[in-house]
């Protein structure tokens, strides 16, 4: 049973160069209590996508499909029904946490305000439980910190914060948008472990072109490229047999693996190319390719390509 | 440079309130450059005093008998003149004090005291002050504005010349061989001079209003009267507020002065648009 | 630190004024004599005999070298003497402090009433960038603000003054009043305060709301905007509890350069209405050619848009959470 299903979804942005197609017709399911990861280079429409299904862009953006939750077409419901789920229902934690935090109010005050809203709480209640919350994201001495302004936070430690603000109102489902960018290595990982213990109940859409984490804490990898979704497989079966060759071409530019680059560059999200959008950095392209653009297809057991390599 | 005004140009006449302010400004230049082809009569000649509006006299007569539009008609030239003499000179000294202060650092330091001091002095009543000392005359109130006028440019120039002065392709000019004040004029100039446009109609502004005030208070050239001082006669005589008089001999200099500042801020607002894309998006035709 | 050399400059900045004051009627063309006794016009010199002015030199100290006449000046001013008006025949530091007085009133009810007003239509238009509130408000804010303060000061008189009763046209109070309670002298005052309080009001408020809806539009832009969404609450809280705050922060300093703007500007609405505060005095000196009375309105004036500049540089350190941890 899903709780998330996605169908044909487009969003795109009308500019004065063009319009910027950021999503192309995906299709997507998250399961209950499933951490499903959306992996793709910058630019590939990933984080566009997220803020989709929370409705958190412009009114002139141009957005097609429908987006079901618990029955909702998320889509059609107006943004009084929608600020009703957000933050309570379907939660984001936004890139970047230096930016993504209001500099001029306490951290404490900006995890309560959404429990005080979703949850009815009064001020005091919702600053306890908002101190509760910090406390499930080990950050150290909690009563301080909720006093405290962004910029007394390190890195981690905002990162750690973010992830309070979203868990504050108990949402069914997480949209993780690069939680682990810009942090050290060990700090990385301790955010992958914190993570993978709070959202152990909850679903998830965990957005990252940071393969290492997406393999610790997802059950399914779904891969993206210029707006569309390419492959999408278990886990364990992107890593032992990635079928699309932008895939292995992720794979081989991991460090352990030999930083091998993809050749090119990602394309314009305006000037898509004909057929299949990966043919011009494509090694293996044939006529077909730059011609017909392939759709997706199961082709093992729970293993989804878009490739005529397979079609 | 020229494709870049030809696309500059085309998006001007995209802006509504910068189309109008241009039009209104036009509205009193070509009268103001034609003036005594179309005045009617001589403005400091005396005719019979306190007229009211008639075939002969337009907008009536002053208490001394002058032709109150053949005034207003000469002083939009005495109030335009002084603004945009003022604006010009005020820009070339502070454009160039501007980029040799954001270029080379020390006489920077030294230039930009003087201008944190003029600039944290408040500037009008230090103007009243010094106007009050010296002659009323065009001249005098054109120095004091000009010396008062360049430290804002100044500053803002020096700013953007900082920016400008690490980006790669000066360092690739001067590793060319390049010496400075070729650098500053073919590679930092053009990028500056947007600024300086909208500085100069934002600086025009103030002037006007600054003059007319000045006038207002007497402290205007009595012989060559602008806006601002036949606003501060009509307002020295004593019935003013209570007779009909206002209306052509006070009304008239009064909007003048209103529409003309009106134009410039909004040509000013549309141009800091252009430049500032962060604040687009509200005054598109 | 940093707090020190701002002391420090502050300080110089008053020194540099005094001395200015000091050498402008001595460094000017023209007789000194003349500038510092007061005289109608620059174009008839004084007729004295030499005796005579031998002993006005004397009076003044004109005859003493610079600096020992630079030390007494400077002297003077720490005592509060700042001259004699040949106009009113009375200190100069009695006039301008009885006029500051009423300036201060005035001001300070303005900049109250333009800064909610201005900030508060900022935001909204600002919110609502693009949209009908928005173009409306901008063009209509831009449209009264070009009107010169000394010339909407007139139409008001004009149009509200004359015609009705209800605003007086001129002074801070009703010449020979004689109150029976404070409440009335209060309702006189009041009611004498309106019309040019409405005009530097009305003069001044565009500054005010075009730097506050630059600032709240940079606001709408952050991220943390975003974040606030995403938690959904609502638009209104999030304008009031996470917009306001951050926006606010740049205004604070402009709001010092917006009072000295605004003192300034009430030289001319002081004139206009007949309103007994030192703008209107620095304008009857200038037209009698008071020249001790010129430079003490101009002191007071400069060193009174100074300390208000000084405090909010004060001020904005300690808002800032950021700055305050430095």
């Amino acid at each position: 049973m899903s709780l998330l299903k996605i169908t044909s979804l487009k969003t795109w942005f009308p500019t004065r160069d063009g319009i910027v197609k950021a999503v192309n017709a995906v299709d997507l399911e998250i399961g209950d209590k499933e951490k499903l990861g959306l992996i793709g280079e910058t630019g590939s429409g990933k984080t566009i996508l997220g803020m989709t299904i929370i409705r958190l862009l412009q009114p002139s953006t141009k957005i097609e499909g429908e987006i079901w939750y618990k029955g909702k077409d998320l889509l059609k419901l107006c943004e009084e029904e929608m600020r009703k789920i957000r933050g309570k229902k379907i939660a984001m934690i936004l890139q970047n946490p230096t930016t993504s935090l209001n500099p001029v109010l306490k951290i404490g005050d900006q995890i309560a305000e959404a429990i005080q809203l979703h949850q009815g709480l009064n001020k005091k209640e919702a600053k306890e439980k908002a101190i509760e919350m910090l406390e499930a994201v080990r950050i150290p001495s909690p009563e301080k910190m909720a006093n405290e302004y962004p910029h007394e936070f390190s890195g981690g430690m905002k990162e750690r914060a973010m992830i309070a603000m979203a868990l504050a109102c108990d949402p069914s489902l997480i949209i993780a948008d690069e939680p682990t960018k810009g942090l050290d290595v060990t700090i990385k990982m301790q955010i992958i472990k914190l993570m993978k213990e709070v959202t152990a109940r909850k679903s998830m859409l965990f957005i990252t072109h940071d393969l290492g984490a997406a393999a610790e804490i997802c059950d399914n990898i779904a891969v993206m490229y210029a707006g569309e979704l390419v492959e999408y497989a278990k886990t364990e079966d992107i890593f032992k047999n990635p079928m699309h060759p932008y895939t292995q071409g992720f794979l081989n530019s991991l460090p352990r693996m030999g930083l091998k680059p993809i050749r090119g560059m990602s394309p314009s999200l305006i000037d898509l190319p004909n057929g299949c959008r990966f043919h011009p950095r494509c090694d293996h392209a044939e006529e077909i390719c730059k011609n017909r653009h392939p759709e997706m297809a199961e082709i093992e057991k729970g293993h989804h390509v878009r490739c005529f390599l397979y079609t | 440079m020229n494709r870049n005004l030809i696309a500059f140009l085309k998006e001007y006449r995209n802006s509504m309130p910068g189309l109008i302010g241009l039009g209104i400004m036009v509205f009193f230049i070509v009268p103001a450059i034609f003036a005594p082809c179309i005045t009617p009569y001589d403005p400091h000649q005396m005719y019979k005093p306190l007229e009211h509006p008639n075939t002969n006299h337009l907008l009536g007569t002053n208490d001394i008998g002058q032709d109150i539009l053949s005034e207003l008609i000469y002083g939009s030239r005495v109030s335009l003149f002084i603004a945009f003499f003022v604006s010009i000179v005020s820009a070339i000294i502070g454009t160039a004090l501007g980029m040799l202060s954001g270029y080379f650092e020390r006489v920077g330091f030294f230039i930009m005291r003087i201008v944190d001091a003029f600039l944290a002095i408040p500037r009008l009543p230090l103007i009243i002050v010094i106007a009050a000392f010296l002659r009323p005359s065009i001249w005098n109130l054109i120095f004091i504005f000009v010396l008062f006028g360049w430290p804002f440019t100044a500053r803002i120039i020096r700013s953007e010349v900082l920016s400008l002065r690490n980006r790669p392709y000066v360092d690739a000019a001067r590793m060319l061989g390049a010496h400075d004040f070729y650098i500053l004029g073919r590679h930092i100039l053009p990028n500056v001079v947007p600024l300086i446009i909208v500085q100069l109609i934002i600086e025009a502004r103030h002037v006007i209003l600054a003059e007319s005030g000045l006038s207002f208070l007497g402290l205007g050239d009595p012989t060559a009267k602008s806006w601002g001082m036949i606003l501060h006669y009509a307002f020295e005589y004593p019935t003013i507020f209570i007779s009909e008089i206002w209306k052509w001999w006070m009304l008239p200099p009064g909007l003048c002065i209103t529409f003309t500042i009106l134009s410039l801020t909004f040509i000013s607002y549309s141009l800091e648009e252009l430049i500032n894309p962060r604040l687009r998006g509200v005054t598109r035709v | 630190m940093h707090r020190i050399t701002k002391i420090i400059s502050y300080i110089a900045l008053i020194i540099l004024i005094l001395s200015f004051n000091f050498f402008l009627p001595r460094v000017m063309p023209g007789d000194p004599l003349s500038f510092l006794t007061g005289n109608p016009t620059m174009d008839m010199p004084i007729v004295l005999d030499e005796e005579m002015r031998a002993k006005l030199l004397t009076y003044y100290g004109l005859d003493k070298p610079l600096q020992q006449q630079f030390y007494d000046y400077m002297l003077g001013i720490l005592h509060g003497d700042l001259g004699w008006s040949i106009y009113f025949g009375a200190p100069v530091s009695e006039i301008v402090i009885g006029g500051l007085k009423w300036t201060l009133l005035l001001v300070g009810t303005a900049t109250a009433i333009y800064m909610a007003l201005g900030i508060l239509l900022g935001a909204i238009s600002a919110w609502n960038r693009g949209g009908k509130r928005d173009v409306e408000l901008l063009t209509f804010v831009l449209s009264i603000s070009s009107f010169p303060s000394f010339f909407l000061g007139m139409l008001f008189i004009i149009l509200l003054g004359v015609n009705l009763s209800f605003f007086p046209i001129s002074g801070a109070q009703t010449p020979f009043a004689e109150y029976s309670t404070p409440f009335e002298a209060a309702w006189d005052t009041f009611r004498h305060l309106l019309l040019p309080a409405m005009t530097l009001v009305i003069a001044h408020i565009g500054g005010i709301y075009l730097l506050m809806r630059n600032s709240m539009l940079n606001v709408i832009g952050e991220d943390y905007i975003l974040t606030a969404r995403a938690k959904g609450l609502s638009e209104r809280y999030i304008m009031h509890k996470h917009a306001m705050k951050n926006a606010l922060l740049p205004i604070i300093t402009m709001i010092a350069l917006r009072a000295g703007f605004m003192i300034s500007g009430t030289i001319f609405v002081e004139t206009v209405f007949a309103y007994p505060g030192v703008g209107r005095l620095l304008y009857d000196a200038v037209t009698y050619r008071d020249y001790p009375l010129l430079q003490g309105a101009f002191l007071i004036i400069t060193l009174v848009i100074i300390t208000a500049n000084f405090v909010a540089d004060m001020t904005y350190a300690h808002l800032d959470p950021r700055v305050k941890h430095e």
